[in-house]
């Protein structure tokens, strides 16, 4: 016999009177998360990362000596990177004063100018590798091989999941390659990232399986309650058993992300004055969606800009900045005003960068090449001082002289947020415990409140 | 202000708390019941334990050996030997450790080194010990035992005051061992005819008959894959580290190698050394790919010299940590930067094996017969041509600032490759597969207007059944930097490489020679380095058979027991180090171990020795005696459930339709296609992108060597049950093949013969047909699929 009882009174009688909510319970998808090790500032990250190396000299880190220097190659510093370069290059873009702190934002990102006073400026950040892949891979996961588990991976694994109902580590992007920097590498894999593609507007496009393409809600709920009925007796012949439990708790949040995702990721419920604060491109729908997932208690989502290498300039940077820009700068903008508005900015820290900067220097003429010495990332929001600069570069913008942070110091300060100490976090695999920050990093203490 | 002044003043009380609770409470303890025995003072402290410094403490405190130690509830780890301390003294650690265990000691510059195991003192290892065949314990239960494992089982189960559990019944047995050795469900036909057969050697037949089925190998072979971690190309595809267009032919080897009961120790060596195993043949060549076709990253020429030295070793690395964790249970990668910090194992000792890899890069070899002189001139031509043709290719793209020295080169670059060609096609006059080889190296064709555009093939479609193998060949990898623009990579063949040891890892700063040879701990006799003309790989494979074959039968035993128990004996299985945890049945292990080797290292006789066991035959139903006294089963009070993983799982599901392919190998296909009826092993597997029902299933990423997988359920997999085109496409067909059955209830039984090889109940014909009343019998034949019973391995 089908049950006749509701739904929610069939799954009480099916497992007691506990109800749903106490079945969801973390235990059942793998183990209780490990922290925080101490009371957090922030319970969510997002990070905006600008796949390819973003300018820092045309954005965010003027540098007024490139003009008085155009063309030259100043013998007091070392500009060789790995391909050919020519002289300084100067940015062609004007810097402005903004906020009441009065940080210099170049004219390319106006309306992040508007919200500077909400942002910490690191401009001495540095990596330790000068291509791509393994940068990336570096920025991600803290080793240069991309085997090891990415950042979002390692705060899933050690806070586990506010919201059971969808993955702890989100990733936007609309690649479709990648699936290496969002791994869970050797932690267990409900911590991989999962990816939804931002390029879509319809959840059901965004998300694989996420919709039944013959069933209605009914139909569908009609189809699993024969199948929790059949895995119930199954139950009761066999005994209890952790797995079959597991499974028919899993079952029953797989039906309801359905709903609860569908809505989640439809950008489309917002009112029109949102999404036009946003724009409507494709990176102000990951960022939007980063906001709602932030609403849900996702803890780690990662938006990409475009696909592929987008800010790798290796020629016209100049058109090419001014092609990209204004959509990356009005949609992080509206990030950083929408969360702040709704009171999330405190508990969300919100990461700006790519896996390196660009070099003061020309490539072919106007472009120029990857500089891992010196590049500027930014923060806002969970605890980080705004309005602040942090770092600075050399005269010319090529090496962190001052301030310097390492991507390990990134990681370490991104988890100290979180409540984590980085040196604790750790996962015995193959012999030995590994971190994230590997046997280095240190909190960036004089940007936190 | 106000605050932040309050914060240290608590924080200053704070400290003097600690302090005090230290010093009176847990000093004294330290000192009076823990030093005599763990002191860095001493020469050799107990278990390599020392607690008079804050970091040997604080080692035991993050593993939880300490608590555990003195609370006494481990029955293996009981400190201090004297006897339990009193509850208030524990209750004062176990305080001291929640409140972060502050421990205000200095250590001593040199007390925070923590120094290896010696090579002498790690020759007494429990895993590197010789094995023998040990007397089975005496039990009560003298009726219980099967085999002669089960005494062993069963006295441990006696000692924890546990029976083991009732058999199987045999529905639930025939499915359990059909899934085990084939990855495939049992019909309905072989489970009524297998229950209906009362004869006495029944289950043995059985278990023969699955043996021999081609299944067995397709099963078997892929798990040895999850150890070797094949795939068909590299993390990231760029010019120098091109997709392994022949890998499927190392997985179709391995598959026919397991179901020819090829020895497990030749097995190995084959996989290392087929090229110069005595009676290997040519088509043993494939097995290379173990390493021929192992991941490798791009070394971009504009990098310098030490740049890309650091990248050739991380690929040497990867092979080295491959072939120690997945052969010996070493973790001997550890040792890469400094001597291993626990196991007998110095930097000298890894930088030895990594000169093998140095000394093995990737070719592809011909599947046809070659002289050795011809061959190698052939190998290196082919690494030579590739390289050259990047190098080209690179400077003409970006030749830079000196434009005129570029172009120079290219020329240069050019001309030897012309020379090259020429040399290649006449081979080919004497060698008919090096001119259809030779092809790939013609320029593109030249497009005529209106043809249609150039269409590159993916990353992940690479493979060709040209009669080739991604293997290796003996030629020492140099590094050429005397060009300041561009690093070359150098190929020496028959002259092997022998590394310096890396100071920290790092090329640029070499410390002593480390000549290529074996483990200096596992050495027997003679360990002298290997011959300058070959890389060392058979020597190698030898000598993890001669001197460490103990070792080896051990961890594999451990293996296939896991795969058989689904928990191993001892839970770190790629870890028998010192570091690694002991096994729970010490003498079961040696015990098989021991006549694993004396059985000619045949897989198939362990799979009967534990198959026919009693301990295998017992049901997997809970039972609260059991769950209370050993939650985990560690004496295996009964079998281990388990979820089917990805191979079982589709290839049942396609198998309920009777449409599953069981035509065995050739070039792979995607998994998720949905024309793709082929067994799950012989889907692509990618480093690059792991394709993602492999991935949603918990497939190990093939990056590395995978010692175990991890089985997760997870609401995304449910999706993939709920919604995927697979599943409802999986679901029409298979309520077609129904339509024919005139009633309902027919019907109805049909898919429960097809999908779960049993009758339906009545209950369960009555739920399905009231279900069917307002339903389609793709949605009813959808449900059943998703049940936890067709997931589920018993």
């Amino acid at each position: 016999m089908i049950p006749t009882l509701s739904r929610r009174a069939w799954i009480e009688s099916a497992f007691g009177a506990t109800g749903l909510s106490a079945l969801m319970s973390h235990e059942a998808f793998g183990a209780a998360p490990l922290g925080p090790h101490f009371a957090p500032k922030a319970k969510h990250v997002i990070f905006l990362f600008m796949t390819g190396g973003p300018s820092q000299m045309d954005m965010l880190d003027p540098k007024p000596a490139l003009a008085k220097y155009q063309g030259q190659r100043p013998s007091t510093v070392d500009l060789r990177t790995e391909r050919v370069t020519g002289g300084l290059l100067p940015s062609p873009f004007e810097f402005k004063k903004y906020g009441k702190s009065g940080i210099e934002v170049s004219e390319l990102l106006p309306k992040f100018g508007s919200v500077i006073d909400d942002v910490c400026v690191l401009r001495g950040v540095y990596t330790f590798n000068p291509t791509h892949t393994p940068a990336r891979s570096l920025i991600h996961s803290g080793n240069i091989t991309a085997v090891r588990p990415s950042m979002g991976a390692w705060i899933s694994y050690g806070l586990g999941s506010e919201n059971k109902n969808l993955p702890g580590f989100v990733v936007l992007s609309p690649g479709n390659g990648g699936g290496s920097l969002w791994r869970a590498g050797f932690l267990p894999a409900e911590h991989q990232g999962t990816q939804f593609n931002n390029a879509e507007t319809e959840p059901d496009k965004m998300i694989r399986y996420l919709k039944n393409q013959h069933l209605d809600a009914a139909a569908q709920r009609k189809q699993m309650d024969l199948v929790q009925a059949l895995n119930k007796d199954h139950a009761d012949s066999f005994g209890v058993d952790a797995l079959l439990e597991g499974r028919i708790k899993a079952m029953e949040t797989a039906y309801s992300m359905q709903m609860e995702a569908s809505d989640v990721f439809d950008v489309r419920k917002e009112p029109e004055a949102i999404r036009e604060e946003y724009g409507k491109t494709e990176f102000a729908n990951g960022c939007l969606l980063a906001r709602r997932l932030v609403e849900r208690g996702v803890r780690y989502i990662h938006v990409y800009y475009g696909s592929g290498q987008v800010w790798d300039d290796h020629t016209s940077i100049n058109k090419n900045l001014k092609k990209r820009c204004p959509d990356m700068d009005q949609a992080s903008a509206a990030l950083i005003r929408d969360l702040k508005r709704r009171g999330l900015l405190d508990e969300t820290l919100i990461v700006w960068g790519g896996e390196f900067g660009r070099t003061p220097v020309s490539e072919n003429g106007d472009g120029r090449d990857h500089n891992p010495y010196g590049f500027t990332m930014w923060m806002a929001g969970g605890g980080v001082k705004g309005g602040m600069v942090h770092g600075a570069t050399d005269e010319f913008g090529f090496k962190a002289v001052e301030g310097r942070v390492s991507i390990h110091d990134l990681h370490a300060t991104i988890l100290n947020q979180l409540g984590i100490n980085h040196e604790k976090l750790t996962y015995r695999y193959a012999g030995r415990d590994f971190r994230l920050t590997d046997v280095s990093g240190e909190v960036v203490r004089e940007i936190l409140v | 202000m106000k605050q932040a002044f309050l914060i240290i003043l608590l924080s200053v009380s704070a400290f003097a708390a600690d302090a005090e609770l230290f010093e009176k409470k847990i000093r004294p303890v330290l000192a009076t019941k823990c030093y005599g025995c763990h002191s860095s003072k001493l020469k050799s402290p107990m278990g390599g334990l020392v607690l008079d410094t804050k970091a040997g403490t604080r080692r035991v405190i993050d593993s939880g050996k300490m608590l555990r130690a003195l609370q006494f509830t481990d029955t293996k780890l009981q400190m201090p030997p004297s006897g339990k301390l009193p509850d208030g003294v524990i209750a004062d650690f176990e305080g001291w450790v929640a409140g972060g265990a502050f421990d205000p000691r200095v250590d001593a510059a040199v007390a925070v080194v923590a120094s290896g195991m010696s090579i002498e003192k790690g020759r007494q290892w429990w895993s590197f010990q010789p094995v023998r065949p040990m007397v089975a314990p005496v039990v009560k239960d003298r009726s219980w035992p099967k085999t002669k494992m089960d005494r062993f089982v069963l006295a441990q189960l006696e000692s924890g005051k546990l029976a083991p559990s009732k058999a199987a019944d045999r529905r639930t047995l025939i499915h359990r061992v059909t899934l085990d050795l084939t990855g495939l469900r049992p019909s309905f036909q072989d489970v009524e005819a297998f229950v209906a057969d009362r004869s006495a050697d029944s289950y043995e037949r059985l278990i023969e008959r699955l043996l021999a089925s081609p299944q067995y190998g397709e099963r078997w072979g892929r798990y040895w894959m999850d150890v070797s971690r094949y795939a068909e190309d590299n993390p990231t595809t760029e010019a120098t580290n091109p997709a392994y267009s022949y890998a499927w032919r190392y997985r179709d080897w391995v598959i026919d190698a397991v179901n020819r009961d090829m020895p497990y120790d030749r097995f190995v060596k084959m996989q290392l050394a087929a090229d110069q195993l005595p009676g290997a043949t040519r088509s043993d060549m494939a097995a290379l790919g173990y390493v021929g076709a192992a991941p490798i990253y791009h070394k971009d020429a504009r990098l310098s010299k030490e740049v890309i030295e650091n990248l050739a070793s991380d690929d040497w690395d990867e092979r080295v940590d491959a072939v120690t964790r997945g052969l010996l249970g070493l973790t001997v990668a550890c040792a890469r930067c400094h001597d291993h910090k626990f196991d007998p194992i110095p930097t000298k000792d890894y930088y030895a094996l990594a000169g093998v890899f140095a000394s093995s890069p990737a070719v592809e070899r011909p599947l046809a017969d070659m002289p050795p002189g011809d061959e190698r001139r052939f190998l290196w031509i082919q690494q030579r041509m590739i390289h050259l043709n990047y190098l080209a290719n690179l400077l003409t793209g970006e030749p830079g600032t000196k434009p005129e020295e570029a172009k120079g080169k290219v020329v240069r670059f050019k001309a030897e490759f012309a020379q090259l060609r020429k040399e290649l096609d006449a081979m080919g006059e004497r060698y008919p597969f090096v001119k259809k080889y030779a092809v790939r190296f013609d320029p593109p064709p030249q497009r005529k207007a209106g043809d249609p555009p150039a269409t590159r093939r993916g990353n992940l479609d690479r493979s060709s059944d040209a009669p080739f193998v991604n293997a290796v060949y003996d030629a020492g990898m140099y590094v050429d930097g005397s060009d300041g623009d561009l690093t070359v990579l150098d190929f020496q063949p028959g002259k092997a490489r022998d590394l310096p040891v890396f100071l920290r890892g790092n090329s640029a700063t070499t410390g002593e020679a480390a000549p290529r040879m074996f483990l200096a701990v596992l050495s027997k006799g003679a360990t002298g380095a290997y011959d300058q003309g070959d890389a060392g790989r058979l020597n190698l494979a030898n000598q993890i058979f001669r001197d460490a074959g103990p070792l080896a039968a051990r961890v594999m035993v451990n293996r296939v027991w896991a795969w058989h128990f689904g928990k191993p004996l001892v839970p770190t299985l790629s870890d028998f180090g010192t570091q690694g945890e002991k096994p729970s049945h010490p003498e079961l292990l040696e015990d098989l171990a021991a006549r694993f080797i004396e059985s000619g290292w045949s897989l198939k006789w362990l799979h009967r020795e534990m198959l026919l066991s009693a301990s295998y035959r017992q049901a997997s139903n809970p039972r609260a005696d059991g769950e209370k006294v050993d939650p985990t089963n560690r004496l295996l009070w009964r079998m281990n459930a388990r979820r089917l993983d990805i191979e079982a799982f589709r290839d049942s599901l396609i198998a309920t339709t009777g449409e599953l392919k069981m035509d065995g190998g050739g070039p792979s296909t995607d998994v998720d296609l949905a024309t793709n009826q082929r067994r799950t092993v012989y889907g692509r597997i990618s480093r690059a992108r792991t394709n993602p029902l492999l991935r949603l299933y918990d497939f190990p990423d093939p990056s590395q060597h995978s010692p175990a997988r991890d089985l997760t359920v997870t609401p995304l997999q449910q999706l993939f049950v709920m919604n995927s085109a697979f599943l409802e496409s999986q679901a029409t067909k298979l309520a077609v093949k129904v339509e024919a059955a005139p009633e309902g209830r027919e019907k109805i039984q049909d898919l429960y013969r097809r999908i779960f090889s049993r009758d339906p109940s009545p209950k369960e014909v009555d739920l399905g047909l009231s279900f069917l009343n307002g339903a389609s019998m793709q949605q009813y034949t959808q449900a059943l699929l998703s049940t936890n019973e067709f997931i589920f391995w018993p």
